[in-house]
Order: structure tokens, then C-alpha cells, then sequence
């Protein structure tokens, strides 16, 4: 009933006739007089007081009619239509981001810290998603790679998991198996061609014919190698250039093909170019040349890489029973070579991408994306802050009837523009550092040369700052907007009636972030626990003061062993007369090296084993003065120049394969048959220690050793030196000792032992610097975050404080009371957080060497580092508190 | 007496400057602005019907601000005022007037009675 009052007649009336024409104007008038009216009521005035009052609205009408009579005919009589929705939306939108912005401006101490926590915690998480993405996620180069399959032999029982194949068995393979669209073969050949400085080395690929078709690929210019190229005693000398190499060595000259490269002292002929995006080996690969598979050659001897590509609907399984059973038939063909050989199948991603790197990829991917979390928490934790002096004007809003979804849309609009700028910002961060990641990571990491950002790291970085966001703004929205209203515009202050609920939002969120980093602080401390053991490990040779490098004979030169040895020979006095030069040796593989030979052995009159498998070891062959040039112990005699091919055949074998072959019996002057030591029996006349072969956190096994003056000919061999100078220094003078001897051959990889050792520490080196780095990063958010809380804390709490002081409180006991209570928060943290580390231990388990995942020693030391930080945290905050003035303290409201 | 005469002059020289400011980022009506101005000044300000509509159709007609009926569900039609991109520019202008005059008046008041 009071709801129709006749505004308009009563202001037509006040305001006089030619002005109550206009009727937008009353219409206008009447709407301001009634909303008043309707306050009023609501507040509980009396209904006639409530329209007496309503009607005061309209103070000095005389006025305002002269006014609006001066303005009015102007004026459009307008009466739009109401706007559609989505106009409304986008409008609303634009709005609260323009609102957004200027809040953001206004304050730009908050919001350049909250900018850069997310920029760092975004950018961290697009460089490592750019790696997982180009490693892990992004389709193998080739073309259909899911059918691409590498084939191995294997004998299991012989400690082969996973072996070359020799070329009878690939041929046989390739003749009989029914699965493959094609089986393709390749080794390492390393040529040596002639340049202006000399001979150099040039990396190559020996391939079959079907190398390229099976992999997808083609020459961009000119043709593949033909079937009559790709057997022995055909037309093998052609070769395929890589891209990169025909524009170094030819200049990218059009008419290359035809022309001819001399390699190993032979004209090859060039027949075709391969594209810039082949992208099968390392970088470093310059041509191709045919395998031309033998089957004359030993079944024994394993040197092929091999692999196939399926036939439609064939599946991995049915290969693998496929070649099994050739296997099967061959091992009964040719039981001296073949008995207990087998095959293992891949996919090429399984291959390429092992098991390991896919899981520290994964462990760093969860803690970089922790960091972020972090980030977040503190970011919210800032907002929360905020929010306590804008709770006024919110509630101001509350009153005028913006639903409380209006406000928490406006406060996360607020939240997702500080998210997207600082997202913008962290990809270009991100960026900067995926060059540093691609510089620093180990040589081992497979497919580094594609790590580049593309589109869906770009997507992955919005979506996270979507996400980010949400995470951060939702809680500080919900909480800032609650409807609390009438108690906040009674008190004329910041509320601080809403803050103990918000006091333990901040404290919850603190303690999230201090769990957090201490889980992260946990696994980091597992990871440098572990290389620290590993590089306590004793390879097994003394590594300072020796160089190595290889060189490679060219056959057409050096034909036969003595030629060979005789060049050795003469080499090794040469470089023994160097400076400082203490001594050298020649060896067909140094330790920590890629590259292993093996070989099968027996032990005459030992009895038979069990199912016929037989006995393998590793094998070198080395120069006399080997053990001594590696400062490798050496019980026994060592090689010297009475053993030739001439005397008895003799071998030094390595403490592990004495172990084994020889238990409990002193194995020097017994018989050894090694295999590939051409197939003779050979006397034992020493033991050496044990030398970590491959890497470092794997055992050494077996080892045999043969003078390389008697089998000499392998190609290409180390040359190892023993010097008083740093390595550097004897590069020159190397190069210099076999072109003396020999202009064309070339010599390359020389690097100090001290590198090798250093390599092979590189991934898990490189892992632990990674982590490292993430959990320093969270701890420094985390004790950011705790920092702003016990600030936040004492300066609400300075009331509180004035009064124990005034009381006769020590300063020392409030200074031990804000210290406490940092304390606890932290010590909650850790405890949850250590929780946390203790059931992430199976995640770490495969990353680590030598330390359990629950390494008593990590979990105290992080604790504690963490208790320090925290009092470095709270201490500022609590020599505020001790500064209070009590008189001070007491008098603000 | 005094009071309320400066009261006047002081209103005139900063209005169109709240108006302005009230619709920087959202659109409101009559009544909600004088709501927000009194609240805001804690009552020392207060726009009644005489001296706020007039501003606003004088902001109008200079088209700095617009102003459109809209009917929202559930209530009567309002008419919405909203800023134009020339009256962001006089907002501009304004804001930064009226900063120096207060700056300049701070340091004549606050540096010793000499």
C-alpha cells in the first residue's frame, strides 16, 4: 500500500507545468524520491515520516526547475531499449578489467612481488614442460614412428641383456623373418679424409640399402644406395652426404653429386644429399656409406645395429615371437656361435626414451610445478592481506545490492590479470631458461637439439595461468566477499573483526607452503647425497695428469698388424720423450667410455655349466704400460716386449673375472680361452684391479686384457699419457708426434680422464643442480610467506602486545612469544612436510645411488635447515613487537 | 554561515570531478551516486535532487557522460548513466588539477605561520 505513492504528480506539481512535460526528467526525479522513500522505510521510519522525508529530496525546487528549464531543451527525450545480455556481459567484463588494472596500479608493491612469485613459478614450469614436450610428448622425427622397432641379440644368461647383432645372424634375420616391411642395419665407421689440415676424421654411418626407406626418409638431391652398392664386392665406394656437411665441405655446391671424396685413402663417389630435418644419430654425423652385410663373417662377432619397421597389423609381440624362433633355429645351426643367443625388440621410443630420463623428467616436472603451487599460496596469502582494506568499500557495494557473485567475479578478474600478466612474463623467463637448461644438460639427454617452445607450450603456459589464477583468487575472493556486512561499516576501520577466521587462513596457507619446500628440500638433499657417494666411488684408476685420444689408421695404409704395431710403437717413443711425460700406453678402450667389446670365454678343464651357457667377459687390448699409464693396480706381470706373436699367448685378467672364474684358486699361470683373442688359449700372468667400465654407479664386471702388440690391428685405438703437465699443455705436442710418423692420420677426442670422470657423473650432477634449485627457490617463497604472516600478526596484535608490556611483560618475553609462534607454524610445516618426503620415497628410489629414499641423515639436516630459516624469518617481525610502545599501543583504537 | 558557503564553493569546484570518478568503471543511476557520495564522505557531502541532477544533465549535454534507460528483471526502468571516452579524458584532466591545487594548498598551510 505505501508502495503507491504518486511521486510524479507531487514533483509535476513542485517543479511547475512546462517542466512536468518532460517526463523522462520526472520519471528520473521520481525514481531518486522513491528509492529514498523505500530506504527509509526499511530502516524502520514511520511511513508518514519516511514520505515527509522522501519529499525533503527535492530541496530548492524553484532552483532546480529554472535549471532543468535552461538545460532541457537540449536535452533528447531518449528512451532506449534495455541492452541485450551479452552486450551486458562483454560491457561488465571490460569494466572489471579496467577496475582490475588500476586496483593493481594503485598498489604496485603488491602487485610487482605477487608478479614476480607467479612469473618465476610459471616460467620455471614452461621451460621444464618445453622438455618434457619436445623429449617425452612430441612424435618420434621419423615418419610413423610407433612402428619403428630395434632389435637386439641378447643372451641373458651370459650377462647380455642387450647386444649387437653380427651380420649373418641380421642377414638371416632379414631373409626369413615375415613381420618387417624391412630390417635395416648400421654401424659406426669412423673414415679418415684428406684435407688442407691434414687428415680428419669424418663421423660415419655404415647402412644397408634399406636404411633410409625403412626410417621414411630420402635424399633431397640425388638417390639412395642400390641393392648391387649394398653387397660385399660390389660398387660400395658411394656415399650420402648429410646436409650440414655437404654445406661445409662443398659449399652447398649444386653439382656435388658425382664428385668424389677420397675417405681411408679410396675415391667414393657422391650420389645423394640428405635433407637438413634427417634426424636419425647425433649431430655430428656427416655421411653415409654402404654396410654391404657379409655373411662370411664370424656369427660371433657382434657389431650391428639393427632395426625394422612392422608390417601393418603386425603387433611387437608377434615379432618378437617371429625372430625368437628364428633365433631358436639358428642357436641349433650354429651352436658354437649362436648356442643361448636370442633377440630383444623395442619401440623406437621405449629406445630412445629410457625408462630413467622419462622418470626424472616426470620428479622434476612434479616440483617445478610444487614451486608454482607455492607461488600461489603465497600470492593468496597477499591477497587475504589485502583484502582486509577493501573490505569498506566492498561492503559499500554489498549495501547498494551487488550480489556477492558480482564481487567475488570482480575479485577474480582481479586475480586472473595479475596471473596473466605475470604468466606473460614468465614465458619470456621460461624461455631464458630452457636456453639455460639446453646448455647445462648432459650430453646423454635424448633429443635436446628439438627442445624448442611451440604451441602447445604456449597453450600449457595460458592454461596454467588460467589455472593459477582460479587457485590463487578463488579462496581470497570467497573470503573477502563474505557478507558481513553491517558489522564492517559500523567500525570505521580495516576489519579487524573478520580476522581471526583470516588469520588462520594465512597460517593453514603458511604452513602448506613450509610443507611444501620441505618435501622439495627433502628430495633435493636425497639427490646431492647421492652424487656425493657417487663421486666417492673409486673408478678404479687414477684419473689426474692423463689424456687420452683416439686414432684411427686408415686401412688402405695400414695393412696388416705389424704395420699397425710399428706405427704404435714408434708413436709411443715419441710421446714418452716428451716433457714431463711419465708414461703411455696404447688400448683399444679407455674406462668410462662408450663403446664396449666383449667377448665369450671358457676355462679349459673347468667343468661344464649348467645348460650350456657360456662364460663372457669384457675385453682391451692394451700396450705394455697400460696399467701403469691408468694407475690401474696390477698384481702379477705385466705385458712386455718378450710377449709376440711368436712366444706364448698370454692375458691379464681383472680381479672381478678372477672372482668368478676362478674362485678361491690363485688363477695366475692357468689357461683362458677368450674368443675374440683369436680363438687361442693364452696363459694368465696377471691380475689387474677392477675398473668401472661403462659409469660409474655400475659394477664392473669381468675383464680381460690382451696385448694389443699381438692382436694388433684393431682400429681405432686410444692413446693414453701419464704427464706432470695439465692436458692441455700436450695437445700440440701429440698432434704434432703423429703427423712426424704419419701426415694422414688423423686423431681426434682427447680428452683428460679427469672429463670422463666428470661426464659420467653429468646427468645425475645436472639432476641434482635442477632440484636443487627448485627447492631453494620454494624455501625462499616459503619463509617470504612466513615472513608477511608474523608481520601481519604483530602489527594486528600491537594492542595486545602494549598491554603485556604494561603489565610487566620482559621485552624478551614478547620477542620469545612472536618467535615461538613463527616457530610453530614452521614446525607444523616441517612435520607435515618430512609426511610428505616419507611418502614420496618410492618416486625417488630410481634416482638415487648408494642412499636409501629415507636417509635418516637427510630428514634431520632439512628440519633443521628449515628451523634456521624460520627464525631468520620471523626476526624482523618480532624485533618490531619488542619495539612496541605500550602507550602508544594502547592509545590506537 | 561560513561553513556552508564554503561548502558550496568547494562542492562546485571538485562535482563534476565525483561524478566523473563515480562512473569511471561502471554505469550507475541518480540515487546510487548520492548514496555512494554521502557514505564515502561519511556525511560530509550530500548530493540532494536540486543540485545533482542539473550536473548530470549538463555533463550530458557536454558528452561526458551518457546516459540510457535499462530494465533490469525484476525492477522498475532506471536511467543508467556511463562515461565516454572524452569524459575519461576530462576525468583525467581533472584528477590531476585538482591534485596539484590540494599538493599547492598542503604546503602554504603546512610550512610554518610566517
Amino acid at each position: 500500500m505505501p508502495e503507491t505513492r504518486n511521486w510524479r504528480q507531487e514533483i509535476a506539481r513542485a517543479l511547475g507545468e512546462d517542466v512536468g512535460k518532460r517526463s523522462d526528467v520526472i520519471d528520473e526525479i521520481a525514481q531518486h524520491v522513491d528509492a529514498r522513500y523505500r530506504s527509509l522505510l526499511a530502516r524502520g521510519v514511520r511511513e508518514e515520516e519516511a514520505y515527509r522525508d522522501a519529499l525533503l529530496e527535492l530541496n530548492e525546487p524553484r532552483a532546480l526547475a529554472s535549471e532543468i528549464r535552461s538545460i532541457a531543451p537540449s536535452l533528447p527525450p531518449r528512451i532506449e531499449p534495455a541492452e541485450s545480455a551479452s552486450w551486458r556481459f562483454l560491457d561488465v567484463l571490460r569494466q572489471d578489467i579496467r577496475y582490475g588494472l588500476r586496483t593493481l596500479r594503485q598498489s604496485p608493491g603488491f602487485t610487482f612481488l605477487a608478479c614476480l612469485a607467479l612469473a618465476l613459478g610459471v616460467g620455471a614450469n614452461a621451460a621444464i614442460f618445453t622438455v618434457v614436450n619436445a623429449v617425452m610428448l612430441r612424435p618420434l622425427p621419423f615418419a610413423d614412428p610407433d612402428s619403428l622397432i630395434r632389435v637386439w641379440e641378447s643372451n641373458p644368461s651370459g650377462g647380455w641383456p642387450t647386444f649387437s647383432a653380427s651380420h649373418p645372424n641380421f642377414l638371416d634375420w632379414r631373409a626369413t623373418s615375415t613381420s618387417f616391411d624391412g630390417l635395416a642395419a648400421m654401424t659406426n665407421a669412423s673414415l679418415s679424409a684428406s684435407g688442407p689440415s691434414g687428415a680428419d676424421i669424418v663421423r660415419a654411418n655404415a647402412v644397408t640399402a634399406d636404411f633410409l626407406p625403412v626410417l621414411g626418409a630420402s635424399p633431397v638431391m640425388g638417390r639412395n644406395f642400390r641393392a648391387d652398392e649394398d653387397r660385399p664386392g660390389g660398387n660400395t665406394r658411394v656415399a650420402i652426404l648429410t646436409y650440414a656437411f655437404w654445406q661445409r665441405r662443398f659449399g652447398g655446391a649444386g653439382d656435388v653429386l658425382g664428385q668424389s671424396l677420397i675417405l681411408n685413402g679410396n675415391p667414393y663417389t657422391v650420389v645423394g644429399i640428405l635433407p637438413p630435418s634427417f634426424a636419425w644419430g647425433t649431430p655430428t654425423l656427416e655421411l653415409l656409406v654402404p654396410l654391404a652385410p657379409n655373411p662370411e663373417r664370424s656369427r660371433g662377432d657382434h657389431r650391428l645395429l639393427v632395426f625394422g619397421r612392422l608390417k601393418p597389423g603386425v603387433t611387437i609381440d608377434q615379432a618378437h615371437a617371429d625372430l625368437s624362433t628364428i633365433a631358436a633355429r639358428l642357436a641349433k645351426q650354429f651352436p658354437d656361435s649362436n648356442e643361448g643367443w636370442t633377440v630383444r625388440l623395442r619401440t623406437f621410443y621405449d629406445w630412445l626414451i629410457p625408462d630413467e630420463t622419462r622418470r626424472s623428467l616426470m620428479i622434476m616436472s612434479g616440483a617445478v610445478a610444487l614451486v608454482l603451487l607455492i607461488a600461489c599460496l603465497n600470492v593468496a596469502n597477499l591477497l587475504l592481506a589485502r583484502g582486509a582494506s577493501r573490505q569498506r568499500e566492498l561492503s559499500i557495494r554489498s549495501a547498494l545490492g551487488a550480489e556477492r557473485w558480482r564481487i567475488v567475479r570482480q575479485l577474480l578478474v582481479e586475480a586472473m590479470l595479475l596471473s596473466v600478466i605475470a604468466s606473460a612474463f614468465g614465458l619470456a623467463i621460461g624461455y631464458g631458461l630452457v636456453q639455460i637448461l639446453t646448455w647445462a644438460a648432459p650430453d646423454g639427454l635424448p633429443r635436446l637439439d628439438e627442445v624448442t617452445m611451440d604451441g602447445r607450450v604456449l597453450a600449457f603456459t595460458m592454461g596454467s595461468a588460467v589455472v593459477t589464477g582460479v587457485l590463487f583468487g578463488l579462496l581470497p575472493a570467497l573470503q573477502v566477499s563474505r557478507p558481513n556486512v553491517s558489522e564492517t561499516l559500523k567500525l570505521g576501520t580495516a576489519g579487524a573483526g573478520g580476522s581471526g577466521s583470516r588469520q588462520r587462513i594465512r597460517s593453514a596457507l603458511v604452513i602448506g607452503e613450509v610443507a611444501i619446500s620441505v618435501a622439495l628440500l627433502i628430495g633435493a638433499g636425497l639427490l646431492i647425497r647421492s652424487l656425493w657417494r657417487l663421486q666417492q666411488v673409486n673408478p678404479g684408476f687414477r684419473h689426474e695428469n692423463v689424456v687420452t685420444a683416439r686414432i684411427h689408421l686408415p686401412s688402405t695404409r695400414y695393412q696388416g698388424g705389424a704395420q699397425a704395431w710399428s706405427f704404435y710403437e714408434r708413436l709411443l717413443d715419441r710421446l714418452v720423450a716428451l716433457p714431463g711425460v711419465q708414461s703411455v700406453a696404447t688400448s683399444s678402450g679407455v674406462p668410462l667410455s662408450a663403446g664396449n667389446t666383449s667377448s665369450e670365454i671358457h676355462i679349459p678343464g673347468a667343468p661344464v655349466r649348467e645348460g650350456g651357457t657360456a662364460l663372457g667377459a669384457d675385453w682391451r687390448l692394451v700396450s705394455p704400460g697400460y696399467f701403469r699409464t691408468m694407475g690401474i693396480p696390477l698384481r702379477g706381470r705385466d705385458f712386455n716386449e718378450h710377449d709376440t706373436t711368436e712366444s706364448e699367448p698370454v692375458t691379464i685378467i681383472s680381479e672381478e673375472a678372477a672372482r668368478r672364474y676362478f674362485p678361491g684358486a690363485d688363477p695366475i699361470s692357468r689357461m683362458i680361452h677368450v674368443r675374440s683373442f683369436a680363438n687361442k688359449p693364452s696363459r694368465i700372468v696377471g691380475i689387474a684391479g677392477d675398473v668401472r667400465g661403462a659409469s660409474l654407479d655400475s659394477d664392473p664386471g669381468p675383464m680381460v686384457y690382451g696385448s694389443s702388440k699381438m692382436y694388433s690391428g684393431w682400429n681405432p685405438m686410444h692413446v693414453a699419457i701419464r704427464g706432470a703437465l695439465a692436458p692441455d699443455a700436450y695437445v700440440a705436442s701429440i698432434r704434432e708426434a703423429v703427423h712426424s710418423i704419419d701426415k694422414e692420420v688423423p686423431f681426434f677426442d682427447i680428452r683428460s680422464a679427469d672429463d670422463l670422470v666428470a661426464e659420467s657423473l653429468g646427468p645425475r650432477r645436472f639432476n641434482m643442480y635442477l632440484l636443487t634449485c627448485f627447492a631453494l627457490v620454494a624455501l625462499l617463497l616459503a619463509s617470504v610467506g612466513l615472513f608477511g604472516v608474523m608481520a601481519y600478526l604483530v602489527s594486528q596484535r600491537t594492542r595486545d602486545i602494549g598491554i603485556r608490556l604494561a603489565l610487566g611483560a620482559s621485552r624478551t618475553d614478547v620477542l620469545r612469544m612472536i618467535v615461538g609462534q613463527g616457530l610453530v607454524l614452521a614446525a607444523l610445516g616441517a612435520v607435515v612436510g618430512v609426511a610428505a618426503g616419507y611418502a614420496m620415497t618410492d618416486l625417488m628410489r630410481g634416482l638415487l645411488f648408494s642412499v636409501t629414499p629415507t636417509d635418516p641423515a637427510t630428514f634431520i639436516a632439512v628440519p633443521l635447515v628449515l628451523i634456521v630459516v624460520a627464525l631468520i624469518a620471523c626476526y624482523v617481525p618480532a624485533r618490531r613487537a619488542m619495539k612496541v610502545d605500550p602507550l602508544v599501543a594502547l592509545r590506537t583504537e | 554561515m561560513h561553513a556552508r558557503i564554503l561548502d558550496r564553493e568547494l562542492k562546485k569546484g571538485s562535482a563534476e570531478l565525483l561524478i566523473l570518478s563515480l562512473v569511471e568503471f561502471r554505469p550507475r543511476h541518480g540515487y546510487e551516486m548520492s548514496q555512494i557520495i554521502e557514505q564515502r564522505s561519511d556525511g560530509a557531502v550530500r548530493f540532494k535532487v536540486a543540485s545533482l541532477y542539473p550536473l548530470l544533465y549538463r555533463l550530458e549535454k557536454r558528452g561526458w557522460i551518457i546516459g540510457r534507460w535499462v530494465e533490469k528483471a525484476g525492477q522498475r526502468r532506471r536511467r543508467y548513466y556511463r562515461i565516454t571516452p572524452e569524459g575519461r579524458r576530462v576525468l583525467a584532466e581533472q584528477r590531476l588539477g585538482w591534485d596539484r591545487f590540494v599538493a599547492a594548498i598542503k604546503r602554504i598551510v603546512e610550512v610554518g605561520n610566517a
